[in-house]
């Protein structure tokens, strides 16, 4: 038991940092929370001597969800500036006046 | 994910903003998308009115944008517009066009109202296919979903009782849908830069699958002449969203 909640916690934790990496957003709350709990279980089932790396896991997972809490607090969602867009809908308005004008 | 722009936009292009007559008028939104439990903004969504002038009449022009967020352009990016000119004098819509990009697929369409007002001339493209065109029959009351929104936000709901409910006609993806809009009450609500404002809540119901849910499809118009949407929650076989208001101006 101690085992599997182990692998479920490393696999979590895991996939919590590479979500906490990507521009994901609150979406790797999901990963690391999961990785905060089985870590937690697998932390008292372990005995004093295999606490180590559930500790581990724990800590990686409570950096990764600090990080994650600060992009969503501190970075701002922005929308890029699209040139191509922008030039796409010069052109839409243009053709759009010769559509009008026949109306 | 398209489902959730086309959502978006269902819902969205209740802006229309000109309302009681004032081109300019700019709305901003953030639409966030329910992943996993978890609200997560996806997108920016604005609406502007212009006034636009041609040798013959002067039109009203209602634009909608959608654009994801940068950070998620690498993942789906998304570069939506949707356009209709209304004529200033009569208020029917001339011409509809809509653009949308959405994670590499495209779709182009453009409808003008014959002016026996019983007929569309459209032509769509999807992709990089070659371009369609198609002459189809609408009733007289039916509307882009820009135009028929804009219609609804003309519709003073101070005199509705909760329960009440009204049935506009809708053309989108060359189809007619009626759509049913039910008041359902009043709340306070915050709305963005304008502070807290008292809103009409409506529940739009349409006999598509795009739709999930009883009542569960939301939108709360300020309780004001302007009308102004500032919270559209809907429901979709995917999972839920929501679209906020987080700034206006040339109210």
């Amino acid at each position: 038991m101690r085992k599997f909640l182990l692998i479920t916690a490393i696999i979590f934790a895991i996939l919590g940092i590479i979500f906490a990496v990507l521009p994901l957003g609150t979406i790797a709350f999901l990963p690391i929370v999961i990785a905060i709990i089985v870590s937690l279980l697998a932390f008292y089932k372990s005995t004093e001597k295999l606490k180590k790396l559930p500790r581990i896991v724990l800590i990686i997972s409570a950096i990764s969800l600090l990080v994650v809490v600060a992009k969503v607090v501190l970075i701002k969602d922005k929308v890029a500036t699209d040139k191509q867009f922008e030039i796409k809908k010069e052109e839409s308005k243009k053709e759009d006046m010769k559509d009008l004008e026949g109306l | 994910m398209r489902r959730i722009i086309v959502l978006l936009i269902l819902f969205s292009s209740i802006y229309t903003c000109y309302s009681q007559g004032k081109p300019g008028e700019k709305l901003v939104y953030s639409a966030s998308y329910n992943m996993s439990g978890l609200m997560t903004q996806l997108a920016q969504v604005s609406m502007q009115t212009e006034l636009i002038k041609t040798s013959k009449k002067n039109f009203l022009h209602l634009s909608w944008e959608a654009a994801t967020f940068s950070k998620w352009d690498s993942f789906f990016k998304i570069r939506d517009l949707y356009e209709t000119y209304l004529d200033q004098t009569s208020l029917k819509p001339g011409l509809f066009k809509r653009s949308t990009f959405e994670g590499g697929y495209s779709i182009t369409q453009k409808y003008i109202y014959n002016p026996d007002g019983k007929s569309i001339s459209g032509t769509s493209r999807i992709q990089n296919r070659a371009e369609s065109k198609r002459n189809f029959a609408i009733g007289s009351s039916s509307q882009d979903i820009i135009a028929l929104v804009y219609k609804l936000r003309t519709i003073d709901f101070s005199k509705f009782k909760p329960g009440q409910s009204i049935v506009l006609s809708l053309i989108f993806d060359e189809k007619e849908y009626p759509v049913s809009i039910k008041f359902m009450g009043k709340e306070s609500l915050s709305a963005g830069n304008l502070g807290r404002k008292e809103c009409n809540i409506l529940s739009i119901a349409a006999k598509t699958d795009r739709l999930k849910g009883k009542d569960k499809n939301l939108i709360w118009l300020t309780a004001d002449a302007n009308r102004i949407p500032v919270l559209v929650r809907f429901s979709i076989p995917v999972g839920t969203g929501q679209m906020a208001l987080s700034m206006a101006s040339g109210i």
